[in-house]
């Protein structure tokens, strides 16, 4: 037993290597508070309503669910966390290595799990988000790495302690960049994944996305003006929306019913779905702009 | 005395921002603690839907609920309130659930049949009585999920 364990923590090294290093220069994400009436505008607006964009493991887990295979060949690289020297880069990739690590957790994937979070970790030590996500959160996980149920709490929690750190910090904007960097690279897996596992189930919730992604695009467009960056995510995602335009998700009434004790809700809408054309399209694009912020 | 005020108004600016910071610190650390905990066994979305709201204030959120996927709604305010009311309502503002003030149920567990969108409201009921103090507390709005 003990001799596995240390084999794993050898296997580690090289890849903790590669997701370790000193640290790097920093462009000037803006984060000090302005009086303009846009920032006024957005204050009043997101007191009191919310967006609310699925997380990288509640993507992954539906992933599972349809019926999707771990590929670990589509996952961003280890190597490229050091290209990463920008904060929004870094904010961006955060978010890709977020939800690859969810993927990868997921399914199971013990090792590459580690990997994703020593890559995680390394960028948000860069971004000071040191709080949020320490030592000991990778202890906890490394104690826990045969629990596959208590590593996903954890990745939970320091996910949402990471998002919690920055807003509480006036850092709204890495958080923003961070959420969509996880959102793109979900879709990326999603659409990567259907190459070679085409079921229904999984068109499905690829073409389910069109949902959070009015609500992602609402949530970034809150902080458009404030940087440049956040407005070229913006970009991004809106013509990622062109592409499901054309997509029906319903969105109907619900209707309340209950089934042996359980509430149950369901639409009067069709299931979603996609034609090759759109799935190609979508899948095009989410690879192109996934390209762009990982490079 | 024209640089005394500018100065006053920026120590008042300074001390308006670190309260609203601290007051989002807390609510954050209110959900953590308090709220999270609620959602078991449910699995929390990591989504945190929360702020400080008084007496005659209103929240919502939109959220996304995928066919075949259990659900639990959890509304959570800060016993400073009292109990607030919140609903459940589908695209075409029709009420699916709803809990109120005098019959408050602080969670809605469900099964998604199909994919669809929905938004929670929770709105603060205005003070009963007369008093010069006005009560702030955290309300949070959180999703949990099963795997």
């Amino acid at each position: 037993m003990r001799t596995s364990k240390w084999s794993l923590i050898l296997a580690f090294i090289p890849l903790f290597a590669a997701c370790s290093g000193g640290s790097s220069e920093q462009d000037e994400l803006d984060t000090t508070t302005t009086t303009d009436p846009a920032q006024d505008a957005r204050l009043e607006k997101t007191r009191n309503i919310f967006y609310n964009v699925p997380s990288p493991m509640e993507t992954a887990a539906l992933l599972k669910k349809a019926g999707a295979q771990y590929n670990a060949g589509i996952l961003n690289d280890v190597k490229n966390v050091d290209n990463y020297t920008s904060a929004s880069k870094q904010a961006l990739n955060l978010g890709v290595y977020g939800a690859d690590l969810s993927y990868a957790s997921v399914f199971n994937q013990t090792q590459e799990s580690m990997f994703y979070t020593s890559c995680s970790k390394k960028l948000a030590d860069r971004l000071g988000v040191i709080h949020a996500f320490n030592d000991s959160t990778l202890e906890a996980m490394e104690s826990n790495m045969n629990d596959r149920d208590a590593l996903l709490d954890i990745i939970s929690e320091t996910y949402w302690s990471m998002d919690a750190y920055l807003k509480e910090n006036e850092r709204e904007n890495i958080s923003v960049l961070m959420i969509a960097g996880g959102w793109v690279e979900g879709l990326y897996i999603a659409t990567q994944v259907s190459k070679t596992n085409d079921a229904p189930e999984l068109r499905q919730r690829i073409a389910e996305q069109k949902l959070s992604l009015g609500d992602l695009i609402g949530l970034v467009g809150s902080y458009e003006g404030e940087e440049e960056i956040v407005g070229n995510v913006k970009a991004d995602l809106e013509s990622l929306a062109a592409l499901f335009a054309d997509v029906n998700v319903g969105g109907g009434g619900a209707t309340l019913t209950e089934e042996n004790g359980v509430a149950v809700i369901g639409g009067d809408s069709p299931a979603a779905a996609l034609t090759d054309e759109q799935l190609e399209a979508i899948r095009a694009k989410a690879e192109a702009i996934r390209t762009n912020y990982i490079n | 005395m024209l640089n005394r005020n500018i100065l006053m108004n920026a120590a008042l600016v300074g001390a308006f921002l670190l309260t609203a910071s601290a007051a989002q610190a807390q609510c954050r650390s209110f959900a953590k603690n308090k709220c999270v905990p609620e959602l078991a066994p449910y699995k929390f979305n990591e989504s945190f839907n929360g702020a400080q709201l008084a007496p005659g204030e209103e929240a919502e959120v939109n959220l996304t609920f995928f066919s075949g996927q259990e659900y639990r709604v959890l509304v959570c305010a800060h016993p400073i309130l009292g109990e607030v009311n919140w609903k459940l309502v589908d695209n075409n503002n029709k009420i699916v659930f709803e809990s109120l003030a005098d019959k408050p149920k602080k969670n809605f567990d469900f099964k998604a049949a199909s994919t669809t969108q929905m938004k929670v409201v929770v709105w603060v009921p205005p003070m009963s009585g007369k008093s010069d103090m006005v009560h702030v507390g955290c309300v949070a709005i959180m999703l949990g999920f099963k795997e």
